[in-house]
């Protein structure tokens, strides 16, 4: 149900007026407790107003308005029946006036009703104001329009109040029916009414028990009617307005807890007190102190199972979710999950599949792939003064960022592991890409460097061989085959430290490797994207590596070297038909070095006396 | 001969200038950069253009493109590409085409030799290095060649290379007759048409082993 904002206005504004009229004319008639009642109900209109204003069409401002505007009017009606405007009009107000107290009620049946977006769930509800007002209805004639409580008009408010009576039970059964219905925003909105409550009815029953204890009526039950016209519109409030602003399910559940514990370590003491008591068959400061040190000793195993078990029940999502997050933690500490599927975890505990979590690498944030990602806002999770990692929201409320920064502190562990393993990979991509480009900077130096220099040398010595003869000429003629020879030396040396053949590119690199083993090789290279020179050296040495391994150690007859693209990645297989039993170590370490360093898998494969496969995903 | 020498490396340049030019060559242009060769070789109209294939600004083949440009703009001009070590990629186009040669930059050292290369190119032929033509050997899988004898794929090589029968014969110490004989034996175990010209027959035979190192 939602209301016109005129509408809205029109009926807080009347509220307000009832409120004011009801204060004016009790200072009149010179009862200050009651105006300094009037006047705190004022709360309730201001509450009221503030929600109207932020929520022009929401029903629930004029009805919190109307919790006090109704009180107000019958507050002024009681006023003028005790002669506030003179004789003459009390004697006839005085005389409705006795039946009209069941309107006190009409605002909190309307609240109750309406609240918390004004949308009726279930027919059965809508009865009850039919009910209420009939009931009112009953009461108004039954005792105002005899002068004697009896005959007809007796059976109008017998038969009224128990009407009157079901139209309240109906509306608050209809907010429970409610709760059950309703999304998690209505339902969070709702726990904020059910928090002011439980207060209210604590606060009652202290009020009762300070009475007993021999108070005076006005401190005993003041804190109760704080909480009614204090602490519920300030509830309804934000509940409307801020609901998220606190963690209402926190709140309740650790609020209960402690109320629970307290309860129970009080009985406790009494139990103690009187147990000593009876054995001791008197009372003494030895009984108290045991007691105390008792209850000091439960107070707080009860307060932690309380609190559990609260939490279990009254904070159920949050419970759950830190406790999903909590057993992937131990499954990643008992080596059983990896901790790299934090991401999926939290997105699932947190029920927004759109969230992602950004590490910290120095000043920047990487995502789990190891890709700089923007800085984003997000929930930053510290470890000492330095972010660790962020966790980025695609559904932000500050329910949510908290529910985040819950479950992230719980997930620390498989967060912090799963950045130091990116950054120690990363960091040895880095080496390996670096030493990649050394290789080609040396390379380059050796052939532009001293082979240019060489050969200049050996162009001079053939210049000056022109002009000798005989030995001196033969001479020469050495020095300068001495210098080819040191030529094709450094050709092979710069080779050695980076296959200048992959220039071509792997295939033909490949090629050579096949063409230089003396063992038959099938090669069979699939079309390949553009390789990087990390990529194409470290496929170029996995081949060379177990070529030369099969050579040394297999005693096979044949070689089959298979390199295929699949999807992004490279699969580079040597498989061979010699004697297999390769063992784990030595070569093969080397190369599962190499290849894990830029982020590849090498599987090795070499059942005795069936060869052996290596492959190498890269 | 006219020669245009582009090589960046100073000491080479003016050790190549010195040994060209006593050999008996007008180098008219020596430059340092692709872009400088390109232009030398447009304006001069040489012989012959003696290039190193990686060259200023890339450093990756400068020379092998401007050696194409040529190519494209004055077919007729010989180029001669040298390098520190076999780059297959940047020339596989040329290689095989009349007045086309490839040598490693040592070759320079065997004077004799690099001059009888010279010559070839200038007069439109052809001369390949031989890790060049092992290269392109090597790439074509081996039961290919298997039908062929050890003599007649050493003639095989020594034809890519673009020596003529003569010179074949005398390197291997045959008469040139059974030079020929093995040529037909290894054009017709090959598939391939002879008709006894030296250029067509290394343009046949680079062709033929290009299009399986392309594979």
């Amino acid at each position: 149900m939602r209301v016109h904002p005129p509408t809205a206005r029109l009926l807080t504004a009347s509220a307000t007026l009832l409120v004011a009229v009801s204060a004016a004319v009790n200072l009149m008639t010179e009862t200050p407790s009651l105006a300094a009642l009037s006047a705190a109900g004022v709360f309730a209109v201001v509450i009221g107003w503030v929600i109207v204003v932020r929520l022009p069409d929401s029903p629930v401002g004029p009805a919190l308005a109307w919790c006090s505007g109704s009180v107000g009017l019958v507050d002024s009606f009681d006023a003028t029946a005790a002669g506030a405007l003179g004789e003459a009009g009390a004697a006839f107000v005085a005389r409705f006036g006795e039946g009209i107290w069941p309107v006190n009620l009409l605002g909190l049946l309307a609240l109750l009703l309406v609240f918390p977006d004004g949308r009726q769930r279930g027919r059965l509800w809508t009865a009850a104001p039919v009910v209420f007002a009939t009931g009112a209805v009953l009461v108004f004639l039954g005792l105002g329009t005899g002068d004697e409580p009896a005959g007809a008009p007796l059976a109008l408010v017998l038969a009224g109040l128990p009407l009157v009576g079901l139209g309240l039970i109906l509306a608050v059964a209809s907010v429970f029916v409610r709760y059950r219905r309703s999304s998690e925003l209505q339902r969070l909105q709702l726990r904020w009414l059910l928090l002011a409550g439980s207060v209210v009815a604590v606060l009652l029953v202290g009020g009762w028990v300070a009475e007993v204890g021999g108070a005076p009526l006005w401190a005993a039950y003041s804190p109760f009617i704080f909480g009614i016209v204090v602490l519920v519109p300030l509830a309804i409030g934000i509940a409307i307005v801020r609901h998220d602003l606190f963690d209402i399910d926190r709140i309740l559940s650790d609020g209960a807890a402690w109320v629970l514990t307290l309860v129970a370590s009080a009985a406790v003491f009494a139990a103690a007190v009187f147990g000593v008591g009876q054995i001791l068959h008197r009372y003494t400061a030895i009984g108290s102190t045991a007691a105390a040190f008792l209850t000091a000793l439960v107070l707080l195993p009860i307060h932690r199972f309380v609190r559990d078990r609260l939490a279990r029940v009254i904070d159920r999502d949050r419970f759950v979710a830190v406790k999903a997050v909590e057993e992937f933690a131990a499954q990643v500490r008992a080596g059983r999950r990896q901790p790299e599927e934090v991401e999926a975890v939290l997105r699932d505990a947190q029920g927004d599949p759109g969230l992602s979590l950004l590490l910290a690498d120095g000043d920047r944030w990487v995502d789990l792939d190891g890709e700089y990602a923007d800085d984003q806002e997000g929930v930053t999770l510290a470890g000492g003064s330095d972010p660790l990692a962020r966790v980025v929201l695609t559904h932000v409320s500050a329910r949510a960022r908290r529910r985040a920064a819950a479950l992230a502190h719980a997930a620390w562990v498989p967060i912090e592991v799963s950045r130091l393993r990116l950054s120690l990979r990363r960091s040895n991509e880095r080496l390996v890409h670096a030493s990649a480009a050394e290789r080609r900077r040396l390379e380059r130096d050796l052939h532009d460097g001293a082979q240019q220099r060489i050969l200049a040398t050996g162009m001079r010595l053939r210049s000056l061989q022109r002009g000798l003869v005989g030995e001196q000429a033969a001479e020469v003629e050495a020095a300068v085959t001495e210098l080819e020879e040191t030529v094709r030396e450094l050709r092979r040396l710069a080779h050695g430290v980076r296959p200048s053949r992959l220039d071509d590119g792997l295939a033909p690199a490949l090629e050579h490797v096949r063409a230089a083993t003396p063992l038959p090789v099938h090669l069979a290279v699939d079309d390949l994207p553009a390789l990087d020179d990390t990529r194409a050296l470290t496929a170029y040495l996995v081949v060379t590596e177990a070529v030369t391994n099969v050579l040394k150690h297999a005693r096979a007859s044949r070689i089959d070297v298979t390199v295929r693209a699949r999807g992004e990645r490279l699969a580079v297989q040597v498989r061979d038909d010699g004697v297999g039993g390769a063992p784990g170590e030595g070569s093969l370490t080397a190369l599962r070095d190499r290849v894990t360093s830029v982020g590849g898998t090498l599987t090795v494969t070499s059942p005795l006396g069936r060869g052996t496969d290596i492959e190498a995903v890269l | 001969m006219r020669v245009v020498v582009a090589e960046d490396s100073a000491l080479f340049r003016e050790g190549l200038v010195r040994l060209l030019t006593e050999a008996g060559c007008d180098v008219v242009a020596a430059v340092a950069d692709g872009d400088a060769l390109l232009a030398a070789a447009t304006t001069l109209n040489p012989d012959l253009v003696i290039a190193d294939i990686r060259m200023p600004p890339d450093m990756e083949s400068d020379g092998a493109r401007a050696a194409a440009a040529i190519r494209a703009r004055r077919p007729e001009i010989p180029v001669l590409l040298l390098s520190q070590h076999i780059e297959l990629r940047h020339c596989l186009d040329l290689i095989g085409t009349p007045g086309f040669g490839y040598l490693l930059k040592d070759r320079v050292l065997r004077l004799d030799e690099f001059v009888d290369a010279i010559s070839r190119v200038a007069a439109g032929g052809s001369a390949l290095d031989p890790e060049i033509v092992q290269a392109l050997v090597r790439s074509r899988s081996a039961s290919v060649l298997a039908g062929l004898t050890e003599r007649e794929q050493e003639i095989l090589g020594v034809v890519a290379e673009g020596h003529s029968n003569a010179a074949i014969a005398k390197r291997f110490g045959l008469s040139e007759r059974t030079v020929e004989a093995h040529m037909r034996s290894v054009f017709t175990k090959l598939g391939l048409r002879d008709d006894g010209s030296i250029h067509r027959r290394v343009t046949a035979v680079v062709a033929y082993l290009e299009s399986r190192a392309r594979r």
